[in-house]
């Protein structure tokens, strides 16, 4: 990752969404990414130019634009049309931004156009997210990562972030993930965490 | 075998997919993967397919291809009838919030230049007192005063509009508890496909979510109704059978959102059995 002082940035085409700008590269905020948080508050995935991403919860591409900045290719899954058509849009001035209208819930509508990545980002408001991080972990390589936001009120807003942390973590160690880190992303971000799994590499390797 | 957007691959063989940039993102939205048996896709197998020449150009042609898949599931979402009207609602409750603060500060402002002046024990309706504020007042207040003026007039005509659509999009509804309100229930839901989904008893509290944490989370009582009350039927109802009243319109609110979504044009006889049935809630009958 780079680091300007204390500063996170990422080299790319600047003014995606009115960031600043520090020595010709793109400030990335923590309080505004989760991911910049999780570079912040724990040691996160290294991203380096070889990497492919499937990234679910896309949203309007402001995170993509940086994940985008360090990497090959990210394939940016969104559901909701609105952030849609500013993600298509950040697509249009990065060549290595591949935009998916689809439902990260439902990996079988969106399959045919993913390859194998050797990261999986999840950031999604929905209740069951251990369970598609799980489903998405097809496209995962043997040894890749899954980087899983956790944002514990969609899971269930009555429910201890706590015990929902814990649950997520159990779920994700049945399905065979290796937890390698899971850090809560405050100040940054409030009843947010973040879990880094890696998926067992194939036997014999 | 195995389906990709670039062609079908399978026992050494492979078959590519012809066609322009519309026929493309047809084939790709109309693929089925059975997730048991999925191998991800090798761009160096679309190369021997012959579909791209490198992994630069994999790349490239595959965005093209998503970006217009893109851009066509945005155009089909928008185009839904529903989708403006929502605009439409969250558009006139905004005006209704801005109003409200813009008001209330210009008449504080105004309360300083009149230091004699109270609204207490006066019956001016806001929209005179907006007028009284602009006629008398000079400079940058008396132009704030005729904002909130042109804002009414525009909130006004917004209003009728949003009612009128409610009347085309939402026959149904609308015919049980107005344009208006329909609409915003719609809104609330985020749309028509969800608001049809939702069960009678959301329908019932929806837009009275404080309230209904407070009742999940204390033992406060839960509440008998949110945005429905602004219908007559319900805010003119006895306190007693208010909640009764609520619960079979929203019963019926269901039934009718439904209708609109799969229907889409009103229904005389369910309208007419609907109508009844509540209207026996609010007599006393039918509990």
């Amino acid at each position: 990752m780079i680091w300007i002082g204390d500063v996170l940035v990422s080299r790319g085409e600047g003014g995606v969404y009115n960031e600043r700008m520090l020595g010709g590269a793109r400030i990335w905020e923590p309080y505004r990414s989760k991911l910049a948080a999780l570079y912040h508050v724990g040691k996160g995935v290294e991203l380096e130019p070889s990497l492919r991403v499937l990234y679910l919860g896309a949203a309007n591409g402001t995170t993509v634009s940086h994940v985008a900045d360090y990497t090959e290719v990210v394939y940016a899954v969104e559901f909701a049309p609105r952030p849609m058509q500013d993600l298509i849009e950040v697509a249009r001035r990065r060549r290595n931004v591949i935009p998916i209208m689809a439902d990260a819930t439902r990996p079988e509508t969106y399959a045919p156009l993913v390859e194998a990545v050797d990261l999986v980002y999840q950031d999604v408001a929905q209740p069951d997210q251990a369970a598609i991080a799980i489903r998405n972990s097809v496209f995962l390589k043997p040894g890749g990562y899954l980087v899983l936001m956790l944002k514990t009120r969609s899971v269930d807003v009555r429910k201890d972030p706590a015990l929902v942390f814990d649950e997520t973590i159990a779920a994700l160690k049945d399905a065979g993930f290796i937890v390698q880190e899971s850090v809560w992303l405050a100040p940054y971000h409030q009843d947010h965490a973040a879990i880094v799994c890696t998926k067992p590499p194939k036997p014999g390797e | 075998m195995q389906s990709y957007w670039f062609g079908d691959v399978g026992e050494g063989r492979c078959s590519m997919v012809t066609g322009d940039a519309n026929a493309m993102v047809s084939h790709i939205r109309a693929l089925s993967t059975r997730m048991d048996e999925f191998i991800p896709a090798d761009w160096q197998q679309a190369v021997t397919c012959g579909a791209c020449s490198d992994r630069a150009d994999y790349l490239a042609r595959l965005q093209a291809v998503c970006i217009a898949a893109a851009e066509r599931s945005v155009r089909e979402h928008y185009a839904g009838k529903d989708a403006e009207l929502l605009q439409m609602v969250r558009t006139l409750d905004e005006i209704d919030t801005v109003i409200n603060l813009l008001s209330e500060r210009a008449a504080d402002w105004y309360m300083v230049r009149h230091p004699a002046f109270s609204r207490k024990y006066r019956r001016t309706p806001a929209h005179i007192l907006v007028r009284t504020m602009r006629e008398k007042s000079r400079g940058a207040l008396g132009m704030v005063a005729g904002e909130i003026g042109q804002l009414a007039d525009t909130r006004t005509a917004l209003a009728k509009e949003v009612s009128a659509r409610a009347n085309d999009v939402m026959p149904n509804t609308s015919a049980l508890i107005g344009g208006l309100v329909a609409a915003r229930l719609m809104a609330h839901a985020g749309g028509l496909l969800p608001l049809s989904r939702l069960p009678a008893s959301a329908i019932q509290v929806l837009g009275a979510r404080t309230a209904l944490f407070a009742h999940l989370k204390t033992h406060s009582p839960s509440p008998k109704h949110g945005i429905i009350f602004q219908h007559r039927r319900v805010h003119n109802a006895p306190r007693d059978i208010r909640g009764r009243v609520a619960r079979v319109l929203a019963g019926k609110l269901a039934i009718a959102a439904r209708l609109d979504y799969f229907r889409g044009v009103a229904a005389p006889e369910f309208l007419l059995e609907a109508q009844e049935r509540i209207d026996a809630a609010g007599k006393g009958g039918g509990a």
